[in-house]
């Protein structure tokens, strides 16, 4: 059992906060810019937060503007070497992109206005994308037309040839069948080998790496593409038509499924018609080995989300533990569901959702406004 | 008739020709032999098509030496040679075509390639030699299939003229299979 109380790591994190809020202040007023004083992307459960397998650093999100005409702006803040790593990986995955044959015009990037390393921080500061509302405020028609724009333009990036592949491993991060499977099992011994023990959790997830390795060449046959590994709601702005990606370190070339397969499980509990859309779409338009890939492809993003909450119930306490293994028991119903090919039963959504609001605190149900 | 289709796409791959010469192969299979031809890793696969597929991953000038290997193997004792257009494919088709004195049937699938073979002179000159070899060339391609919307009305007019499109392309390819 994890023996950091959640009073300690909520608290460690408050320090972390006010100790790179006031290193990079005076960095940022150097260079015209000032932080607001509430920062709604410090509070509630971000502090458990990390990516799981994106390589992810400790890195702060601030909101802030411009001195000289208020220009809102969103600051990446961190001094940890892999949130370093990360802020220029970002850097230079966009600056690819635009090299690589792919329909860049689709996905429009927030300007950078600042990057600077300066007094051991590494400080990137973009323009603030308002949007009149969120992605899940939208008709849900609008909401599919969008999500399918955006994964097409994400596949008609396929590197293929030998030199296409030199060119993108300098820069992205590749998978290809063998690295899942591998990944997959990595998922299995973290849970197996976690406290509180997972023994039914631990069987499904079993179940799942069978399936995954009896059709292994489905998912080799579709690697190689470019695919966006957090596409999710709190990642785009949606401005008019225009859709601009927030975030760049998530994209790697792997299943082209992946990304569509973490937008469907994730819409599985925040929008359960465009999930359905989406898998009904691939079924009438692609070939039958692709609605394979994405079958796959999901079971995979689910066992990486039920490790990831096996890990933060771990390090969490009181309210945020009951949440996070309410978590872990819903996403585990989810992973059965599709494993099972059949649907979930509505009443297993609704009794999470009711659980979930009733435990969420105030700070997380404020940082949670306007999200997706 | 034993057919050969030569293209340098071939789905997953999802650019033109690849869906193309997929469904190509699919509606030619019930009333000939079918061969595809093509550079990828792991192909799709349609029923009663044979496949040579010549790993993309391999170095250029390598990957094009083994699809000429692999042409030939399967142009050796075909009726018909199909040719998508793209450098990769169009120099290995025209020497296989030429040495096996092999029928060649040339289509400018890609447009993208077709009008890069307009621009620069070694991709025109080649397009150029194929099209001077073919028995006929053809730009002309059916519809591509239209999409079925979960959020709007079923397409059942697009389809119908897909379906039409597709088979007035069959019956101008038969007519050119069979020309003497």
């Amino acid at each position: 059992m994890n023996d950091i109380p959640q009073k300690t790591a909520r608290e460690e994190w408050d320090a972390y906060v006010r100790e790179e809020r006031t290193r990079a202040e005076p960095i940022l007023r150097a260079h015209g810019y000032a932080l607001d004083d509430d920062q709604p992307h410090t509070l509630g459960e971000r502090y458990l937060m990390q990516a799981v397998t994106t390589a992810s650093g400790r890195k702060l999100i601030l909101l802030g503007h411009r001195t000289s005409d208020g220009t809102r702006v969103v600051i990446k803040v961190t001094r940890d070497r892999g949130g370093v790593q990360e802020l220029q990986f970002e850097r230079t995955a966009r600056a690819m992109l635009k090299k690589i044959r792919f329909a860049y015009d689709v996905f429009h990037t927030p300007a950078e206005l600042l990057f600077v390393q300066e007094s051991g921080l590494c400080i990137a500061v973009y323009e603030y994308i308002a949007q009149e509302r969120s992605f899940l405020e939208r008709p849900v028609e609008e909401q599919f037309a969008l999500a399918l724009t955006s994964f097409k333009a994400q596949e008609r990036a396929h590197a293929t040839t030998a030199s296409h592949l030199r060119e993108i491993r300098r820069v992205y991060e590749s998978f290809d069948g063998a690295r899942y499977l591998a990944t997959f099992a990595g998922f299995i011994e973290s849970v197996r080998t976690s406290a509180p023990p997972r023994p039914e959790l631990t069987a499904l997830l079993t179940r799942a790496l069978e399936t995954l390795t009896r059709d292994r060449e489905v998912i080799e046959q579709y690697c190689g593409f470019l695919t966006h590994t957090d596409f999710v709601p709190h990642n785009i702005r949606v401005v008019g038509e225009t859709l601009y990606l927030l975030d760049f370190s998530s994209l790697r070339f792997g299943n082209k499924y992946e990304g569509w397969a973490r937008f469907i499980n994730f819409m599985v509990l925040y929008n359960p018609p465009l999930a359905e859309a989406l898998i009904t779409y691939v079924a009438q338009n692609r070939t039958p080995e692709e609605t394979v890939a994405l079958h796959l492809l999901r079971l995979y993003r689910l066992g990486e989300i039920c490790r990831y909450y096996v890990h933060a119930e771990a390090k969490s306490e009181g309210d945020v533990r009951t949440l996070n293994g309410a978590r872990v028991t819903f996403w585990s119903a989810v992973l059965e569901s599709v494993l099972n090919k059949q649907p979930l039963a509505p009443s297993v959504r609704e009794e999470y959702i009711k659980l979930r609001d009733s435990l969420r605190s105030e700070d997380e149900k404020k940082r949670q406004v306007g999200l997706h | 008739m034993k057919i050969v289709i030569a293209t340098p796409l071939f789905p997953p791959d999802i650019e033109e020709p690849a869906p193309y010469v997929k469904t190509l192969a699919a509606k030619l299979t019930p009333t000939h032999s079918v061969t595809v031809v093509a550079y990828g890793h792991l192909h799709e696969r349609v029923e009663g098509v044979r496949f040579v597929t010549i790993d993309k991953r391999a170095g250029r000038g390598l990957r094009v030496l083994q699809y000429v290997r692999g042409l030939w193997a399967a142009t050796r004792a075909a009726d018909i040679l199909y040719v998508e257009n793209g450098p990769s494919v169009e120099l290995p088709a025209l020497l296989v075509s030429v040495i096996l004195r092999t029928p060649l049937i040339f289509h400018l699938g890609d447009a993208r390639a077709h009008e890069r073979a307009q621009k620069e002179l070694f991709r025109g000159l080649v397009e150029r030699m194929v099209s001077a070899r073919a028995r006929v060339t053809r730009a002309e391609s059916p519809l591509p299939r239209p999409e079925i919307l979960p959020f709007e009305p079923y397409p059942a007019a697009a389809l119908a003229a897909y379906t039409a499109s597709w088979d007035k392309h069959l019956e101008q390819l038969t007519q050119d299979i069979a020309h003497e």
